[in-house]
């Protein structure tokens, strides 16, 4: 009986797994074709799609402002997020629970929804196509994610700690910096990667404000795609799998997912 | 300025803190500390002690009343300007520092050069038995020691006033009695004056000079171990402190002295300068008897007629239960092999009694 179950279960794990993981393979494996159309499995074999897409201006520009704008999105979004956490875990002040329920607000709300307001208030601000454009619009996915984790790390440090430092002689700032952020470190970490891993993988609100000058690498592909399906758009999708990888893999290596969602 | 013989290190003046609850959880207290005095605040759980010693350490700002220290009021004072030591139930190390970073914490802050430093560190390591550990880190030291490395950060930087919230709940029987007598040993040699909460009335009576009983955030009494075990002065401290027999009574002041009745019996006479202040002829008292307090005698004998219920031998001593003629029941405390254990058969009727100076008496 035991052994039938567990044979059930090993059975249901591997069919998860297999359509989570189905498509990425699929998508692996036509990246190294040597066919000029997307079909599965290729007739041949060749690494020409990770050439043409290196020496593609458009992808790479793409690219290039993806990682720009991704790496300032994660920054601010730990500059905003930290102090906002801090207030909404550790100080009293009215209309706390309000904030802390709006605070999650814009990940509720439908991303097209977002994407039109944002387009209405950046027209008349000039900031379409520019990259605090992009920015704040990103900010605006990231930061609700940063303030959540980060007050669910704080929450669960307790004041304990903070409060014995105070008592022997540390000053509020001197608390924070030498006895509360150190502590915090797992959720600085986990919340910087998360912020730049949806930065760079954001495409809704970023279809609303990209211009020709100004295109991130989500939207150069969806674009690309719109027209023509060739292996170049599986090779994309493989370096973009591959740089989330990578980001989780620091991430789980400096302090451990678990660990860092504050569990 | 105090009256009393020595003068008060830290006084609690009417101190007040209202969470916003039904009642304050903390209701004008008041007290003294003396220097160099360990004082436990003793009471139930929720009754204000937590939220005291917050308000002595700066932490929570106090709703109304003072608390002095070197005869200056410091409760707008911040916790970084009071100079105290604070230990809590969960230790409240520094998790990313080593055991002597942690105690050196204080001194950093103090600029304390570094050889004095490390030599006060190392100090205060030796005083709770610690010497050797200064390069681990919290995480790999059982419980007690992370509460010694916790006792030894707070005393290094020599405080006004060493301030201990329930440190050993967290511990195991065995090493919480090594611990009390630790901590009391580290407190006598230091001379640091300590106001220890604790809801133990067994630690509260073996480790502390004088015990500060709370209730209901209100304070019921303040006094030596044995002033609050022999002379309880509220039912409270005396139902919350040891065993204790309650026997409704009423008064008569007859021209033979005043007389304690319960249910036509009469009790041991009663000390007339014992009874409460208003209690006038016929009122309802409440008397107040400990378990080896009581003695039992033959049904011929003086006292109260009672009946054996049970009786039961725990060890050091008999524990019976009484039932008086009216159906109220008592325990008494006997000695094995005595000869009133002897009478205490069950279902047996014997004779009780006890002296007038074992008795208290409160309103009822
Ligand atoms: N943050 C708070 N907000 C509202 N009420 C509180 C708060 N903290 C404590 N109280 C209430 O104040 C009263 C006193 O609490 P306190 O923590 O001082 O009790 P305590 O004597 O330390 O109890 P324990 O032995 O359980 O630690 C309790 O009734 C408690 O419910
Ligand atoms: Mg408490």
């Amino acid at each position: 009986m035991t052994k039938f179950l567990s044979f059930i279960s090993r059975t249901y794990v591997t069919l998860v797994f297999c359509i989570v993981f189905m498509p990425m393979a699929i998508i692996l494996v036509i990246s190294f074709s040597a066919d000029s159309y997307l079909s599965f499995p290729p007739s041949g074999w060749s690494l020409k799609w990770y050439g043409t897409v290196l020496g593609n201006t458009s992808f790479m520009q793409g690219f290039r402002n993806s990682a720009i704008i991704a790496v300032i999105v994660a920054a601010l979004s730990l500059a905003l997020g930290l102090p906002a956490a801090y207030a909404l875990v550790r100080l009293d002040f009215p209309g706390r629970a309000l904030i802390r329920s709006l605070v999650i607000a814009p990940l509720v709300l439908p991303a097209m929804m977002l994407g039109l307001g944002i387009l209405m208030v950046f027209t008349p601000a000039g900031l379409v196509a520019t990259y605090p454009g992009l920015v704040l619009a990103h900010l605006v996915m990231t930061l609700p994610f940063s303030i959540r984790i980060l007050q669910t790390s704080l929450s669960n440090l307790g004041t304990d700690v903070d409060e014995a430092a105070m008592t022997l002689g540390a000053r509020p700032l001197q608390v924070f910096m030498q006895i509360t952020l150190p502590r915090l470190t797992p959720g600085v970490i986990a919340s910087s990667a998360i912020a730049l891993i949806l930065s760079f993988d954001e495409i809704v609100l970023s279809l609303f404000i990209v211009g020709p000058r100004l295109q991130t690498l989500p939207v150069a592909l969806y674009r690309y795609v719109d027209e023509r399906t060739d292996p170049m758009v599986a090779v994309l999708a493989v370096l973009m799998i591959a740089l989330s990888l990578a980001i989780v893999l620091v991430v789980e290596r400096s302090v451990g997912f678990a660990k860092a969602f504050g569990r | 300025m105090s009256l009393a013989s020595t003068p008060a290190h830290i006084r609690i003046d009417k101190l007040t803190f209202d969470y916003g609850g039904e009642r304050p959880a903390v209701d004008t207290l008041s007290f003294d500390i003396a220097k160099g005095e360990f004082i436990g605040l003793l009471g139930p759980s929720g009754c204000g002690k937590s939220t005291t010693l917050r308000m002595v350490a700066g932490l929570l700002a106090p709703t109304s009343g003072q608390i002095i220290m070197g005869g200056e009021d410091i409760v707008s004072r911040p916790p970084w300007e009071r100079n105290l030591g604070l230990v809590f139930q969960s230790y409240a190390l520094f998790p990313h520092m080593t055991v002597a970073q942690n105690v050196a914490f204080g001194l950093r802050l103090r600029k304390v050069g570094k050889e004095e430093s490390a030599a006060r560190v190392a100090e205060a390591l030796r005083a709770v038995r610690l010497e050797g550990f200064g390069n681990r880190r919290p995480a790999e030291l059982s419980g007690g020691q992370q509460q010694r490395v916790a006792i030894a950060r707070a005393i290094v930087i020599e405080p006004e006033i060493l301030l201990l919230d329930e440190p050993l709940s967290n511990l195991d029987a065995r090493l919480r009695d090594e611990m009390r007598f630790e901590i009391r040993d580290i407190q006598s040699r230091t001379g640091i004056t300590t106001l220890f909460v604790t809801h133990d009335q067994q630690e509260a009576l073996t480790m502390c000079d004088r015990i500060a009983v709370m209730n209901g955030g209100k304070l019921e009494q303040i006094g030596t171990p044995v002033e609050i075990y022999d002379k309880p002065a509220t039912p409270f401290v005396a139902g919350f402190i040891g065993r204790a027999n309650s026997v409704p009574a009423t008064l008569s002041l007859g021209t033979g002295g005043p007389r304690l009745d319960h249910e036509g019996q009469a009790l041991p006479a009663p000390d007339l300068q014992e009874l409460p202040a208003d209690a006038g002829d016929g009122a309802k008292l409440a008397a107040m008897v400990r378990p080896h307090a009581i003695q039992l005698s033959r049904p011929d004998g003086d006292g109260l007629t009672a009946r054996v219920n049970r009786s039961v031998f725990v060890g050091s001593v008999i524990e019976v239960e009484l039932e008086l003629a009216g159906g109220q029941k008592l325990v008494a405390e006997l000695r094995p092999g005595s000869e009133e254990a002897q009478l205490a058969q069950p279902g047996a009727d014997v004779a009780l009694t006890w002296r007038t100076t074992d008795m208290r008496i409160f309103a009822a």
